[in-house]
């Protein structure tokens, strides 16, 4: 990913606020969101779907900015809609229309010409892997069907955004891993830039390439994953066997270690992370055990979450 | 567009040979239609499902039926005065004015049909949302709505009269000259209209406040006849003979009678025009209130 500097953000937040009543959702929400795919990652009650709604301009923000493409949603609403595609979180969906007429019904919506719209809604459905199923009504599917009717219907039209709002609800881990690996292919291959809301860190982490974590309404983390995940640093040796030996010569040299299974995890802050790999591979070699793996340590996501919740 | 094109064959190959062509995804830059493009398919869409257009026959009973109703009076005045002698066509009991009593019934069976499906269908599949999400907002995704509701309604609320004037005139029993004739085109067109906006802005408020269409339907026709039952009981009873300006069924029928010069026998046709017309736009503002306060409060994005 190129550096975000050089990089017009699709999405930019200044201090953002948004309540119900008396009731805060957003608190001070400030970030820019970089073309590719970005993870809205947070518990429910986040204030995720409130976010989504701001940035379609279906709410005004109660205090701070909001860009998307550079044009305030909540006073170019159309505009802005106009390139964003949406697929919300409810599967519930008109059961006695077509897949077909539905898509291409949105697409109209979205301002393509009958024709065009006809078209494309045809092209989207295949590309989702419901070609042969688009003329069934939308009420005979299943729920790992319907998603991607909705995901179809949002790319129909060709956005430049898509807004997808826990797109892998109700499926199982086959349908799941099919529906992560389409979201990552529009994202990369159809040119789509895509913020996919979740509450899943895994199917983040599997497919997103930046992050931004909400916690009671506030960003607690933003930026790009690899960066996000390099925040724990260190060494981890994956070993054949002599787990207890390797880590007990680490911590006679003074290294923290912590044992998984047949993994060793050595922390180590960046600086001295060349001096922890030099101390590994003496320990591995007085131990004269046989070495699997050896790589880098990168916090999981679930690490990132739960320290930036901490 | 830019559209991806079939690679040429390979050399040698057989080209009429069948390939498979992976066109990959295809980019759209040409027309897009805007706001105007969007209230025109909304509109467009909600017609065809009020009437029941591409969906199963059971959808298309109902306005069919309705439909034949608010027809087969009209069609029977005008065989009647075609085949009737010219001396009994005067004795003929009916006129423009009185038509909607005999198709009262039909209109509001049709229009508590055909509002629901249009608007508590969208909020109970989530459609609303995905509009929402697209370059309409609410005010003009109401505005296309309550026009397709209009349209639909159009077609028993002026539908049978029009087929009256162009009956009566065709068999030589119609206004005398092209200016009775103007003159009666446009009292039908605003006595539909007023038929149309009363019942269009009536049906949708009652419709806005459940998201499932039988009670929609039912509270559409418990409106209209219980607001008519208890101010007719009321006023019988010795309260004001105004409180019939709160007659939700008689009032729009009355102002009928009014743009074509005649007068109700029954009490409401002693009330003057002023007051009534007034209570009726009021009544009109009251139910898009209803309307409007109903769908900003809407959470569409869950």
């Amino acid at each position: 990913m190129q550096p975000q500097a050089m990089v017009e953000p699709v999405i930019a937040a200044r201090a953002v606020a948004k309540g119900y009543g008396a009731a805060p959702v957003l608190r001070d929400v400030s970030v820019d969101v970089p073309p590719g795919i970005t993870g809205l990652l947070g518990a429910n009650g986040s204030g995720k779907t409130t976010l989504i709604g701001l940035l379609l301009g279906l709410h005004r923000v109660d205090a701070g900015s909001l860009s998307v493409f550079g044009m305030d949603p909540g006073h170019r609403g159309a505009e802005v809609r106009a390139r964003i595609g949406y697929a919300p979180e409810h599967h519930r969906l008109p059961p006695d229309i077509q897949a077909l007429d539905l898509v291409r019904h949105l697409a109209e919506i979205h301002g393509l010409p009958p024709r065009e719209a006809m078209s494309r809604a045809s092209d989207a459905l295949w590309q989702c892997g419901l070609g042969e199923e688009r003329l069934r009504p939308v009420g005979t599917m299943s729920t790992g069907q319907r998603q991607r009717v909705k995901l179809a219907a949002a790319i129909a039209h060709d956005p430049r955004l898509l807004l997808l709002d826990e797109p892998t609800d109700g499926l199982d881990p086959p349908q799941r891993d099919a529906m992560l690996a389409l979201i990552r292919r529009i994202g990369h291959d159809f040119g789509i830039d895509v913020v996919l809301s979740s509450h899943l860190l895994d199917e983040v982490e599997r497919t997103c390439d930046n992050v931004m974590i909400l916690a009671d309404g506030r960003i607690i983390a933003a930026g790009p994953l690899a960066e996000l995940r390099r925040g724990a640093s260190g060494v981890v040796v994956e070993l054949e066997h002599g787990v207890e030996a390797v880590a007990a010569s680490l911590r006679e040299a003074g290294w923290t270690v912590r044992i998984e299974g047949l993994r060793v995890d050595v922390a180590a802050d960046p600086a001295h992370e060349a001096a922890a790999f030099d101390a590994v591979r003496d320990a591995v070699a007085r131990c004269a055990v046989p070495v699997r793996r050896l790589h880098p340590r990168r916090a999981s996501l679930e690490e990132v979450f739960l320290g930036a919740t901490a | 567009m830019s559209t991806a094109g079939p690679p040429p064959p390979p050399a040698g190959s057989d080209p009429g040979a069948a390939r498979i062509i992976d066109q990959g995804y295809r980019r759209y830059d040409g027309e897009r239609r805007g706001i105007g493009g969007a209230v025109r398919a909304v509109h467009k869409a909600a017609v065809q499902r009020a009437l029941g257009l591409k969906r199963s026959a059971r959808f298309k009973v109902v306005p069919l039926a309705t439909a034949v109703l608010s027809f087969l009076p009209a069609i029977v005045f005008v065989g009647a005065a075609a085949l009737l002698p010219e001396e009994f066509r005067d004795e003929l009991p009916f006129g423009y004015a009185d038509y909607y009593g005999y198709i009262t019934a039909a209109i509001v069976l049709f229009v508590s049909f055909v509002t629901p499906e249009i608007l508590c269908t969208d909020r109970r599949t989530g459609m609303l949302g995905l509009y929402l999400a697209g370059p309409i907002d609410r005010l003009r995704y109401l505005l296309a709505k309550a026009a397709a509701v209009g349209t639909v309604l159009a077609t028993v609320t002026l539908g049978p009269t029009l087929l009256l004037l162009i009956g009566f005139t065709l068999a030589d029993n119609g206004p005398d000259g092209v200016g009775g004739t103007l003159g009666t085109l446009a009292r039908i067109v605003g006595a539909a209209a007023v038929v149309n906006v009363w019942y269009t802005t009536l049906s949708m408020a009652v419709s806005s406040l459940t998201d499932r269409r039988a009670f929609a339907s039912a509270g559409i026709i418990l409106t209209v006849l219980v607001s008519s039952a208890v101010v007719n009981a009321l006023v019988e009873n010795g309260l004001s003979s105004n409180l019939l300006l709160l007659d939700l069924f008689g009032l729009p029928f009355e102002l009928v009678r009014r743009i074509y010069g005649e007068q109700g026998g029954d009490t409401i046709g002693e009330l003057s025009t002023a007051p009534m017309a007034v209570a009726a736009v009021a009544l009109v503002a009251l139910f898009v209130g209803v309307l409007a306060v109903r769908y900003r409060r809407l959470e569409v994005t869950k």
